[in-house]
């Protein structure tokens, strides 16, 4: 499932980034570096999701004991780290353009920014202990707590609105020119597919370290 | 809808002063992901050998 | 819960460094702040109040520190959990006992700070009420880094209490703000009470099981 999983993301992502960057309409305010919202803006909305998959997760370790589940949530966590970085570099260096500066205080890159260390924070806790279980249950328990963090993030800018600009898109409709939001859309996709086969290929790598020694992995293998 | 944005070559890597931060991000995002594949495919395969050798010697 | 709030009362008053020692952190980070710059130049009491806050989070992460760790080494977490057969107890005991003898205490050193350095001394109320609920909320989060870390150092709790922490402080700033433009302080206080409480409520069972879990 993987390649076709891997094959149609990086397909779709291609089509969105080069719709996105070549063909769509120059922006009348921000001119051509708001090309970069075809790569930030799917990156920020997975850098949330993958935490949102990871809480649920942990949810279903902590409650049913469910073994993949950790296995899962430690396997997305570096994923999740990963996209969330090229949120924020994405973000900055769009920055530099549009409002002048690199980094600004404001409400949702400083969330993102806290998102970014929570998923190492969560690396770190499980890397540190020696019992693979133990590790697994506090890694969960972290999770479900953290993910009190992603409501505040999603509020912040209207908390404490600085110059972010307000989602592009909601649930209520988009204030995107459809020739912008299409390209968007596909690259919010691609990106997706990409992720979950990456995901697959991670959680692949980490199951067979962790049960090197079992008998149906040598089989498999 | 279709129509490309820019009139020649130069006019897509310049983009009007914006192409070295849209590029920029593009490159290194793209350049990150496809290290990210490439590191988990290798060890992937490296457990791979190191459990078909510890299963071959016993 | 008497019981226990009276055992952990009685061992935290036998640690002197525990109890005393973040008192006087706090107190010589406040007195070392003004040192490093020129005083001449700078409107202390502008920024002092952001200053009473980040040290007052770090000594809230130096008061939790050894919270569950001298008690899971020497067993006697085990034992109160034996005895009690439920960690929600213990740790709830644990926390009031932590808030009322070092929370308070440094709240208080910090709004006194405050008002010498150029806030107004009718605030002194407002300033003290933020700062002791600030401080349930910071021991809260911080104990449960402790917990999770248990054994592992410091630096293990910190980094995965602190960006819980972090909206504590946005919310402190807004706090604060409400107290300079002299209104919205009422719904501002009303909303970290009611924060306060439900970290209360939920915090020591989310504490009982990474406790739990180090126990197993």
């Amino acid at each position: 499932m993987y390649p076709y999983l891997l094959f149609i993301g990086i397909t779709t992502l291609m089509i969105g980034w080069i719709w996105g960057v070549l063909y769509a309409p120059e922006d009348f305010q921000q001119g051509n570096s708001y090309r970069i919202i075809f790569l930030h803006v799917p990156a920020s909305i997975f850098a949330q999701t993958i935490y949102y998959f990871m809480s649920i997760c942990a949810l279903m370790h902590i409650v049913w004991r469910v073994k993949l589940a950790a296995y899962l949530i430690k396997s997305a966590a570096p994923i999740g780290a990963m996209i969330t970085f090229i949120a924020l570099f994405s973000g900055s260096i769009w920055g530099i353009p549009t409002w002048g500066t690199w980094w600004q205080w404001d409400a949702r890159i400083t969330s993102t920014l806290i998102l970014f260390i929570m998923y190492l924070g969560i690396l770190t806790l499980h890397g540190s202990f020696s019992n693979l279980e133990k590790a697994d249950r506090l890694m969960s328990i972290l999770v479900i707590v953290g993910v009190v963090n992603l409501p505040i993030i999603k509020k912040s800018v209207d908390w404490w609105s600085t110059l972010h600009q307000p989602a592009s898109i909601s649930t209520s409709g988009s204030s995107i020119d459809p020739s912008m939001l299409m390209p968007l859309l596909i690259s919010i996709v691609g990106l997706g597919f990409t992720l979950i086969s990456l995901g697959i290929l991670s959680s692949r790598l980490y199951i067979l370290n962790r049960e090197k020694n079992k008998k149906w992995v040598l089989e498999h293998v | 809808m279709f129509d490309i944005a820019f009139n020649t070559f130069d006019e897509i890597i310049n983009m009007k002063g914006h192409g070295i931060y849209v590029w920029l991000v593009y490159s290194i995002s793209i350049l990150i992901i496809v290290v990210s594949f490439t590191i988990t495919r290798m060890r992937i395969k490296n457990i791979c050998k190191r459990i078909n050798i510890n299963n071959a010697s016993g | 819960m008497l019981r226990l709030i009276r055992t952990e009362s009685f061992k935290l008053s036998r640690k002197l460094k525990s109890w005393l020692g973040p008192q006087l952190i706090l107190v010589l980070v406040l007195i070392a702040f003004p040192l490093s710059i020129d005083i001449s130049q700078y409107d202390l009491d502008k920024f002092y109040f952001s200053i009473i806050v980040i040290s007052l989070m770090m000594t809230a992460f130096i008061s939790t520190e050894g919270m569950f760790e001298e008690d899971f080494e020497d067993g006697s977490l085990e034992q109160e959990f034996l005895l009690e057969q439920d960690f929600y107890k213990i740790v709830l005991s644990k926390m009031l006992i932590y808030v009322f003898f070092i929370g308070i205490p440094i709240a208080l050193i910090g709004s006194l700070f405050l008002i010498t350095n150029g806030a107004d001394f009718d605030d002194l109320p407002k300033v003290f009420s933020i700062l002791c609920l600030s401080n349930i909320l910071l021991f809260n989060l911080f104990s449960f880094g402790n917990a999770l870390s248990i054994n592992k150092g410091a630096m293990l709790g910190v980094l995965t209490s602190l960006p819980l922490a972090l909206p504590v402080i946005i919310l402190l700033g807004r706090a604060v703000r409400t107290i300079q433009y002299g209104e919205g302080f009422f719904s501002i206080i009303i909303l970290m009470s009611g924060i306060s409480l439900i970290v209360l409520a939920i915090m020591p069972i989310v504490i009982s099981a990474a406790l739990k879990t180090h126990i197993d």
